[in-house]
């Protein structure tokens, strides 16, 4: 009985937040985003997190993303994506590209990271599947070694979002599963899920809502619960 | 069952936890949650048991000795390439410990026909030997800790080996079965090793079951460490001195040397066609002049004849 209560929970757990993106892209606007959060993880346990990004549409086939994460776990990242887009007379094909940095202060590590992936979106399904890499390399390296950093050369990435409403709605709910967000290209096996909303205040400021549940040992290994974290944001379209 | 049922059963293999290859029984819900306790419950009945007994003193017989270390035996009916493994280390006057870096069991059926091959062996009477015991993940499914706990007693620890001359070796063991040593094992780590700097360790040695990173797709579809913590334990690692750090999982042998932490991922001993392979360590007093010299390893192949069995 207590493994099916604690599977629920875990089924749960994503519907007790909500979670969305701080800014939507497919929009025409210019919009810049501030956003807040409180995170938990075995590692660092409880963090704060504050995000700001800024949403550029260079034109109606390309768009621009940059984000910034400020970690009181003493993580800092910092993303750039950029979106060519292809008009097709049903739904938008795109091309997600994304470069990462981390500092990860804490671990005296930098973390190097891109990804590129061809994404399909629609009214109510947006999804994306692609490939990346990391690098990943401490601050100063001891003179005996031998690899000056260790190299992940190949991560499938993927990313499915499902919308109880059109997108170009004034508000919405959205499940997400991907190994990806903005701040972070995870390890294939290691998905994140999350629950999203936001609700436009009017036609310049949205208000968004966001949780995501990481959990540990899903393929293979003994499952159980790593991380979680929740996450408000306001933003703002020019 | 016909063949096309297979295939419809393929994406569960691929997706659930704890897949049981010789009975296709199936722990669809340990995708989400493993049937054995979580990693702080482990960690807490570990150090349950450790409070009681103690932590163990290895006497080694020399300054300079070796330690036989071996992986993902994954025993099912066939168990020759785990015996070769017992006997050489019982056979080599120089070796006081050995360890099993987990994945003991292929099947949650195994474990007698596996653990009686230590008993089954003869031990050496011209030494005494100890083999130290690792957790790893299919030592988990099916809620199988009951079984290794009944066996082992314990999944996090540390041993010192101590030499003639009073010399210690460091050799620290943790429980990595989900991808994380979680909350409760990883404080008790930092504490060890804040401990340990205080301690005038010759040589410090980490091991555990899941390797950190992931370089390729050697081990497919399963999961290792999360990124958080492979970052906290390199950065915990090197900051503690840790020369060295074993691990399994992987099946496949990868070595880095990375800001002055050698960090080993083992070839798997299991009976499976593929080469085996086992590690011999070697731990010989600090040279004053190369530090690197005194802590040497070299992994050694099982023979054709016994590993095509």
């Amino acid at each position: 009985m207590k493994k099916i209560l604690l599977f629920s929970l875990f089924l749960a757990l994503p519907l007790v937040a909500w979670p969305a993106l701080p800014v939507q892209h497919g929009d025409s606007a210019y919009a810049l985003s501030l956003s807040a959060g409180y995170g938990y993880n075995s590692t660092y346990l409880s963090h704060g997190d504050f995000d700001i990004s800024a949403f550029l549409p260079v034109n109606p086939y390309c768009e621009l993303q940059a984000d910034i994460r400020l970690s009181t776990a003493d993580v800092y990242s910092f993303g750039f994506q950029a979106r060519p887009k292809f008009l097709i007379p049903v739904g938008c094909l795109y091309l997600q590209t994304q470069i990462l940095y981390r500092d990860l202060h804490r671990n005296l590590f930098h973390e190097f990271s891109g990804a590129v992936s061809l994404g399909y979106r629609m009214d109510y399904v947006d999804f994306s599947l692609g490939c990346g890499m990391r690098l990943m390399r401490p601050f100063a390296l001891d003179y005996h070694s031998t690899e000056q950093m260790v190299a992940e050369p190949f991560i499938l990435t993927y990313s499915l979002r499902v919308f109880v409403r059109p997108q170009s709605a004034d508000w919405n709910l959205y499940f997400r599963l991907s190994d990806w967000d903005d701040f972070q290209i995870e390890r294939v096996w290691s998905p994140i899920f999350g629950l999203g909303a936001w609700y436009d205040i009017d036609s310049h400021c949205r208000l968004g809502l966001m949780a995501d549940c990481k959990p540990t040992g899903m393929f293979h290994l003994n499952a159980a619960f790593y991380a979680a974290s929740a996450l408000a944001s306001f933003s703002y379209r020019f | 069952m016909r063949k096309s049922s297979y295939l419809f059963l393929l994406p569960f293999f691929l997706l659930t936890s704890c897949a049981d290859p010789d009975t296709t029984d199936l722990d669809v819900a340990g995708l989400f949650s493993g049937q054995s306790e979580r990693t702080n419950v482990r960690f807490t009945q570990s150090m349950a048991y450790n409070d009681s007994v103690g932590y163990p003193v290895i006497a080694a017989s020399d300054e300079t000795y070796r330690v036989f270390v071996c992986t993902d035996t994954h025993i099912s009916d066939c168990r020759d390439n785990l015996e070769y493994f017992i006997s050489a280390y019982r056979q080599a006057l120089d070796c006081p410990l050995a360890l099993h870096l987990g994945d003991h069991i292929d099947a949650q059926t195994h474990w007698d026909f596996m653990d009686a091959a230590f008993t089954d062996i003869p031990a050496n009477p011209l030494k005494h030997d100890t083999c130290l015991h690792l957790v790893g993940n299919h030592d988990l499914y099916f809620g199988q800790w009951t079984t290794y706990r009944s066996l082992y007693r314990t999944g996090t620890y540390y041993a010192v080996v101590q030499t003639p001359s009073g010399a210690q070796d460091l050799f620290i063991v943790l429980d990595s079965g989900e991808g994380s040593l979680g909350s409760l094992q990883l404080a008790w780590l930092r504490q060890l090793l804040d401990w340990a700097d205080n301690q005038p360790f010759r040589h410090r040695i980490v091991c555990t079951h899941t390797h950190l990173f992931k370089p390729d797709a050697s081990q497919g579809h399963t999961s290792n460490f999360e990124l958080e913590e492979t970052y906290e334990l390199m950065s915990l690692f090197t900051r503690h001195q840790i020369e060295l750090f074993l691990s399994g999982h992987d099946h496949s042998r990868e070595v880095y040397n990375l800001n002055g932490v050698t960090y080993i991922v083992l070839d798997a001993l299991e009976q499976k066609g593929n080469p085996a392979f086992y590690l011999e360590l070697t731990l010989a007093p600090v040279a004053s002049s190369s530090v690197s010299s005194s802590l040497a390893y070299s992994f050694v192949s099982v023979p054709d004849s016994v590993s095509s069995h």
